[in-house]
């Protein structure tokens, strides 16, 4: 039996380890501690701007499982907020049960508070991962979705230091990522100022410190876009943010908060003193990360070098999905990416020929333009994304963006693709 | 029982971490404190590079400066010749250094009082009572002589604590209620009592090979009886404690989980012949024999090259023995 090994149990990992399950290969997803999502723990925002393109394409393709589960989880579905249409909004603090269990339907195997800290290597061919403890698993192929944010260490050099965020490290062991452990050189994403990292873009507050009206309107409507006092608003935060969708002056003159079970607040960090002088936020407190008062946890830290397959350059058997394949933000692009990973990690095994998304997709368009501009010097310090900035411009002008799910799947459809990823290989 | 162990610096998570080296980029431990530009630690539960920020915040208010070994000046109250140029020593100390002492592993630098501070050499310790610290020495070197020219006891200055006396000390805290051969030979005796100590407080059944050495003495056999070791006195090791050992490792029942070498380099290598010779691989401890001047892993005297090539500054970093390339 063909088995493969995803490390890193984000949305990417689940998505790889769904895609390569489908196939009919054996999975084993290790995630480094107790609860699988990683950041989309506390996420929450998609189908906003095309991430709806790329959810209903995914759909198309057979790999909707996870976005079908985030639909059914949604706490508010046709959200606009300042630069984005029609969002969905997931409930953060239901989502991982959920998709535990879509996981354990496709006979998963995920080993919990399980830190590949090596690999062994062959030549350039990956035979197995080593786990904190010493355990040795071996594998026909991996899929590194370790992401690129953190540790303590990484947050501290390049951002504010340790926030306390979703991520846990000082808990659960900070993320090692395969690529580099497996010699291969990653790639560092910059802020605009050249420096590397990006800082992530959004906090949670706690809903129950904000005022009760305020509460009320955001548990009806799903957002609220509160102008910050003039004495507040400073500039040039905006290039530091990891999510550049939401690096539009109107979030630096308003703050807005979005309702996924948390507050979200859409900025990266904010001193508890200033968010308690706007209005409905006086006793306001923070959820993720504990200290968002001070700062945020940085990512783009470790890209994987990889070509459009996914696979990552020098290493024969592995790939990788999320944010580990390019500088790219959020859980759509995660999802779609984690996709591909998983299926190809198992054409890998059985010699086929690696599937490879065509620019007639948002999808296919997406990695391959991104990977074309991380070559570039100011390409390397954006961040890219379905949901705005450069890449949903892009989206726009190629005419790939679409919220009419019958053309979706026709364009699907056309490049043979229909059904893709349900299609049993093994 | 853990068959490996990561290789790590002894002093992370104790109050002497972040060190000399972090403050000087050289941490042997911390990526980023070595230059490289992202994370890459052999995590062991907390962030040097963060502890370092902490320190140096705190290195301004007075009665916070980076916490540095304890150096005392103390009379010898015992000096008595125990064999062959080899002298035990006793002296006291404060009650905190003797209490950084208690632990297997623990060392100390010596030097006579008023000596510059090259004539520091390392001592293994043999004994901590209350404040009062039990050493052997030999007298044979330029500077272990200088603690031996005066006639009466003359004070001597006491550096420590120092943690990393032996490779393999996991396999020393870690192991319970197992089967451990505890081979102690010549010199490797006075260090061999706290890691005796340490295995059968662990409920391990110890038993014990003792070799004289060039000492000419096996004198901590009652010793070792007295903790309810079964000790085996060996004329010589290479004659006499080799083909028995290799009896005892070949043998099923007798077989150890764990091997501790308590003596000279020779004997470490011997030991892993032993075991070679009848096809197994049980881990072991071995004490830990560097030249070292300074213990901080400033002078580079004890560094070791590994099998993978790597440099180890061993007055520090805990390794396996058998990772060391002989030489």
């Amino acid at each position: 039996m063909v088995k493969v090994i995803v490390i890193g149990g984000g949305w990417a990992g689940c998505a790889a380890a769904i895609a390569a399950a489908k196939t009919g290969a054996g999975v084993t997803l290790l995630e480094r501690t107790d609860l699988l999502l990683g950041t989309g723990l506390v996420g929450g925002i998609f189908r906003n701007n095309g991430r709806f393109t790329a959810a209903e394409e995914a759909i198309a393709m057979g790999g909707g499982d996870l976005f079908v589960a985030m639909d059914a989880n949604t706490r508010h579905k046709g959200v606009n907020f300042p630069g984005h249409q029609h969002a969905s909004l997931y409930d953060v603090t239901t989502m991982e049960p959920l998709v535990r269990k879509i996981l354990q339907n496709y006979n998963i195997e995920v080993q919990f508070q399980t830190r590949v800290i090596n690999t062994v290597k062959f030549g350039k061919q990956l035979q197995a991962v080593v786990i904190d403890g010493n355990e040795i698993l071996p594998g026909d192929a991996f899929i590194d979705t370790t992401g690129s944010a953190g540790p303590m260490g990484n947050c501290i050099k390049y951002g504010n230091g340790c926030s306390m965020c979703i991520l846990r490290c000082p808990s659960f062991g900070p993320r090692v990522s395969v690529t580099a452990k497996a010699d291969i050189k990653e790639i560092m994403g910059q802020k605009s100022d050249g420096t590397f990292g990006a800082m992530s873009g959004s906090c949670k507050i706690n809903k129950d410190s904000l005022s009760q009206e305020l509460r009320e309107r955001l548990e009806a409507t799903g957002v609220a876009v509160i102008p910050v006092p003039a004495s507040l608003i400073k500039s040039g935060g905006l290039g530091k943010k990891a999510c550049s969708q939401y690096a539009l002056a109107e979030y630096e003159a308003n703050i807005v908060l979005l309702d996924t079970g948390h507050a979200k607040l859409m900025k990266p960090f904010m001193p508890i003193e200033e968010l308690r002088a706007i209005p409905g936020l006086e006793k306001a407190r923070y959820e993720d990360p504990y200290s968002g008062g001070m700062g945020n946890s940085v990512r783009y830290l470790g890209i994987a070098p990889c070509d459009d397959s996914l696979k990552v350059e020098g290493i024969e058997n592995l790939f990788c999905g999320g944010e580990k394949a390019a500088i790219l933000v959020g859980h759509t692009e995660a999802v779609v990416t984690g996709l591909l990973a998983g299926n190809n990690a198992v054409r890998h095994c059985l010699d086929m020929q690696y599937l490879k998304l065509p620019r007639s997709l948002a999808a296919g368009d997406f990695i391959q333009h991104v990977h074309e501009q991380m070559e570039t010097l100011e390409g390397i310090r954006l961040r890219y994304t379905f949901s705005g900035s450069v890449y949903f411009e892009r989206m726009k002008k190629q005419a790939l963006y679409s919220t009419n799910r019958a053309e979706i799947h026709e364009r699907v459809a056309n490049a043979g693709l229909a059904d893709i990823y349900n299609r049993c290989l093994v | 029982m853990i068959s490996k162990f990561a290789s790590r610096c002894i002093d992370i998570n104790t109050e002497f971490c972040p060190c000399m080296l972090a403050e000087t980029n050289h941490c042997v431990f911390c990526s980023h404190l070595k230059g490289e530009q992202v994370c890459n630690c052999n995590w062991a539960g907390s962030c040097i590079l963060y502890e370092k920020q902490w320190n140096s915040k705190k290195q301004d208010l007075p009665g916070e400066e980076p916490k540095v070994r304890i150096e005392i000046e103390s009379p010898l109250s015992v000096k008595t010749e125990i064999g062959k140029n080899t002298y035990r020593l006793e002296f006291t100390v404060t009650p905190e250094l003797a209490q950084g002492l208690k632990k297997a592993g623990a060392f100390v630098f010596l030097r006579r009082s008023g000596d510059p501070e090259f004539y520091n050499f390392p001592v293994g310790i043999m004994g901590v009572e209350d404040v009062l610290v039990q050493v052997v020495i030999e007298a044979i070197g330029p500077k272990s002589v200088r603690l031996l020219t005066d006639d009466a006891c003359s004070p001597i200055i006491v550096r420590g604590p120092y943690a990393n006396g032996i490779f393999g000390q996991p396999w020393i805290d870690n192991t319970k209620s197992s089967k451990v051969i505890l081979v102690a030979g010549g010199l490797g005796q006075p260090p061999a009592m706290p890691i005796a100590r340490t295995l059968v407080s662990n409920g391990n059944q110890v038993t014990a090979l003792v070799a004289p050495g060039r000492v000419g003495r096996a004198f901590i056999e009652s010793e070792l009886r007295g903790l309810g070791v079964e000790v085996i006195s060996i004329p010589s090791l290479r004659q006499n404690g080799l083909p028995l050992l290799r009896q005892i490792f070949a043998s099923e029942e007798q077989c150890p989980d764990l091997v501790v070498s308590a003596g000279p380099d020779d004997q470490h290598y011997a030991l892993i012949a032993a075991m070679q010779a009848v096809d197994i691989n049980l881990p072991m401890a071995a004490t830990n024999n560097a030249t070292m001047c300074c213990g901080e892993g400033i002078c580079g005297s004890c560094e070791k090259l590994t099998r993978d090539n790597k440099r180890v500054k061993t007055c520090k970093v805990q390794t396996d023995f058998t990772e060391f390339i002989c030489d």
